[in-house]
């Protein structure tokens, strides 16, 4: 394999966010009042749950990622990573 | 309306709270406040949980609290776009942000106009540019005075005259101060009350006023069935689809190009903590939506047809709708504490914004084309000045021009700064891309944004595009930047061939 498409592969975990673009431009999908949620038309409901599974997929693709630099040695190590003031 | 007491005992109080936190920030994490990136960046040093509070902060303004609602308010399941707009920026910050950050920080890169001078050595381009986004920010930061004015004005301070101005200018002479002395530090820190102020709002918001009003299912069923949902469309025309779709994906791509976006991401410490970041920040995404809903509830309590609320309502139109609301369903001293989350969110934007035009204006036109060789402390106190007369300058544009030329100029800007983005993304991955070929697609594209939005009469930014017989109503700001795209991509083969011919004719 050569080292550009080793790394092309290292990003794979993105094409996953290809998912929330295609179910929020796809307004069709959504634009309707039932079934309703404890009152709150489907249109409502369905987009907030949205913003739950967009985060799911960032905090995904993020772990993925992390996990394939990490094992790839071959693949030079994220200098940034481990540093202390990353957090704060 | 009489003055509320208790609620402005409260809005004061809070108010006077962060006041003495802008200040103490100078010495949050201490450095030579007179160097650029210390002042205007935090020293790039901010990690995950503070750049967290720093960019929702910055991205969910007054503004979008009291503008959201207000629009579902008054036209219902449209202005609910904000909540897909919100979901796909995320995926953005991810795949764009973390790599231009590498760039700006190994390159010593402050602003955007920073990146694409040094990544396409043009002069040309990053003066457009330093203008676009001054220019897009100016009418931005006047917007945070609006969401501040109407809190202000719903306390009940009703003199006459210019005394009625009087608490917003203090306010602002307050937020000037301590940006001048603390930098980005000031907001950063700010945010996190801020924060806390508004989730709490917010959840007592969610929680006291749907049992107030019947519960959820009484609220839906007072909206207008026309409101509900949006209009499914019929013959010829996409309708509300694409205008709804294209909003939401056009506000998207915008939204980081904003410079006080730009400042809130090259602050953070690594491209991981943006990382991070794109998968927390969904939590403010969720409040946008919870808040936005407060738009319903608004038409559910019936606020205006209240005759208490009848003068705020004539003064600032649906705006009103949300300091109604909280009249209307919270005691007065969480009248307060719910003000001051909106006035304090206001203000750490506005500090965030102002900071990103100083550091525009001085590196690149003051540092560029006037003084290119003064010194870092000569750079870093010219920031703090520019910060100074950018905030006077909002304060004078809301209270001498009216309010509505500020909306207008913030929809305009919304167009003006997609017409950034392809520099910046091809600059992520080439240098070699002909610079006069971006600066001509940047041109054609605001000319082309600025002409639709032009055609709506600068009160709508959907233009009704026509294709084959089908008519696609969509955000102007996204037909505008394809254009962009085209223009840059089938003009760059035509100035590389120029270049090529002059080269051999000199030779």
């Amino acid at each position: 394999m050569s080292k550009r498409s080793a790394k092309l592969l290292r990003y794979w975990p993105r094409l996953l966010f290809l998912i929330p673009f295609v179910a929020m431009l796809w307004v069709p999908s959504y634009n309707r009042v039932a079934p309703e949620l404890a009152g709150i038309p489907f249109f409502y409901w369905y987009q907030l749950a949205w913003v739950l599974i967009g985060a799911a997929i960032a905090i995904a693709v993020y772990a993925i990622e992390t996990r394939i630099t990490h094992t790839a040695r071959q693949v030079d190590l994220d200098p940034e990573s481990g540093g202390t003031g990353d957090i704060l | 309306m009489t003055l509320d007491v208790t609620a402005t005992a409260v809005f004061v109080g809070l108010f006077l709270f962060i006041t003495w936190l802008g200040f103490v920030a100078a010495r949050w994490r201490k450095a030579d406040l007179n160097l650029l990136h210390e002042w205007g960046l935090g020293g790039r040093r901010f990690g995950t949980v503070v750049t967290w509070f720093l960019l929702g902060g910055d991205l969910y303004t007054a503004y979008t609290f009291i503008a959201v609602p207000a629009l579902v308010f008054g036209k219902g399941a449209v202005g609910f776009f904000a909540v897909p707009y919100t979901i796909l920026i995320y995926p953005i910050l991810y795949m764009i942000f973390p790599r231009l950050w590498e760039i700006a920080r190994a390159r010593g890169h402050v602003t955007a106009a920073d990146f694409v001078r040094d990544r396409f050595d043009s002069r040309l381009l990053a003066l457009a540019f330093a203008l676009t986004g001054i220019v897009a920010t100016m009418p931005y930061i006047a917007l945070q005075l609006v969401g501040m004015e109407v809190v202000i004005s719903a306390l009940g301070f009703h003199f006459g005259g210019w005394t009625t101005h009087l608490p917003l200018i203090i306010a602002f002479i307050i937020l000037a101060a301590f940006t001048y002395t603390s930098g980005l530090r000031a907001p950063a820190l700010i945010a996190i009350v801020k924060d806390a102020l508004i989730f709490v709002t917010v959840f007592a918001a969610l929680v006291i006023i749907p049992a107030e009003l019947g519960g959820y299912g009484k609220i839906f069923a007072s909206v207008p069935k026309e409101k509900l949902i949006l209009t499914p469309p019929s013959g010829e025309s996409l309708g509300s689809y694409s205008a709804y779709a294209t909003l939401a994906l056009g506000s998207a791509f915008a939204l980081f190009l904003y410079p006080h976006a730009m400042t809130g991401i090259l602050s953070s410490s690594s491209g991981n903590v943006i990382r991070r970041n794109a998968a927390f920040l969904a939590a403010y995404s969720l409040i946008l939506g919870l808040i936005a809903l407060l738009g319903y509830m608004a038409i559910a309590a019936g606020v205006d047809k209240d005759p208490a609320y009848q003068t705020g309502f004539a003064e600032h139109g649906p705006n009103f709708a949300v300091p109604a609301l909280f009249l209307a369903s919270f005691p007065s001293w969480f009248v307060g504490v719910g003000f001051a989350a909106i006035a304090i969110g206001a203000l750490v934007p506005a500090a965030i914004m102002s900071i990103a035009c100083a550091n525009l204006f001085t590196r690149n036109l003051y540092k560029e084309f006037f003084r290119p060789h003064c010194s870092e402390a000569d750079e870093a106190q010219m920031a703090k000045i520019v910060s100074l007369v950018v905030k006077i300058g909002a304060v004078v544009f809301i209270l001498a021009i009216p309010q509505s030329y500020a909306i207008q100029l913030q929809l305009l800007g919304g167009i003006w700064i997609i017409q950034l983005l392809p520099p910046i993304l091809l600059g992520l991955y080439t240098r070699r891309f002909n610079s006069m070929a971006l600066l001509m697609g940047w041109a054609v594209g605001t000319g082309v944004g600025t002409y639709m939005a032009a055609t709506q009469s600068f009160t709508s930014s959907v233009y009704p595009l026509e294709v084959l017989g089908v008519t696609l109503p969509g955000y102007a700001a996204l037909y505008s930047v394809v254009i962009n795209f085209l223009v840059a991509f089938l003009v760059a083969p035509v100035f590389d061939w120029m270049r090529r011919t002059r080269a051999s004719a000199a030779r």
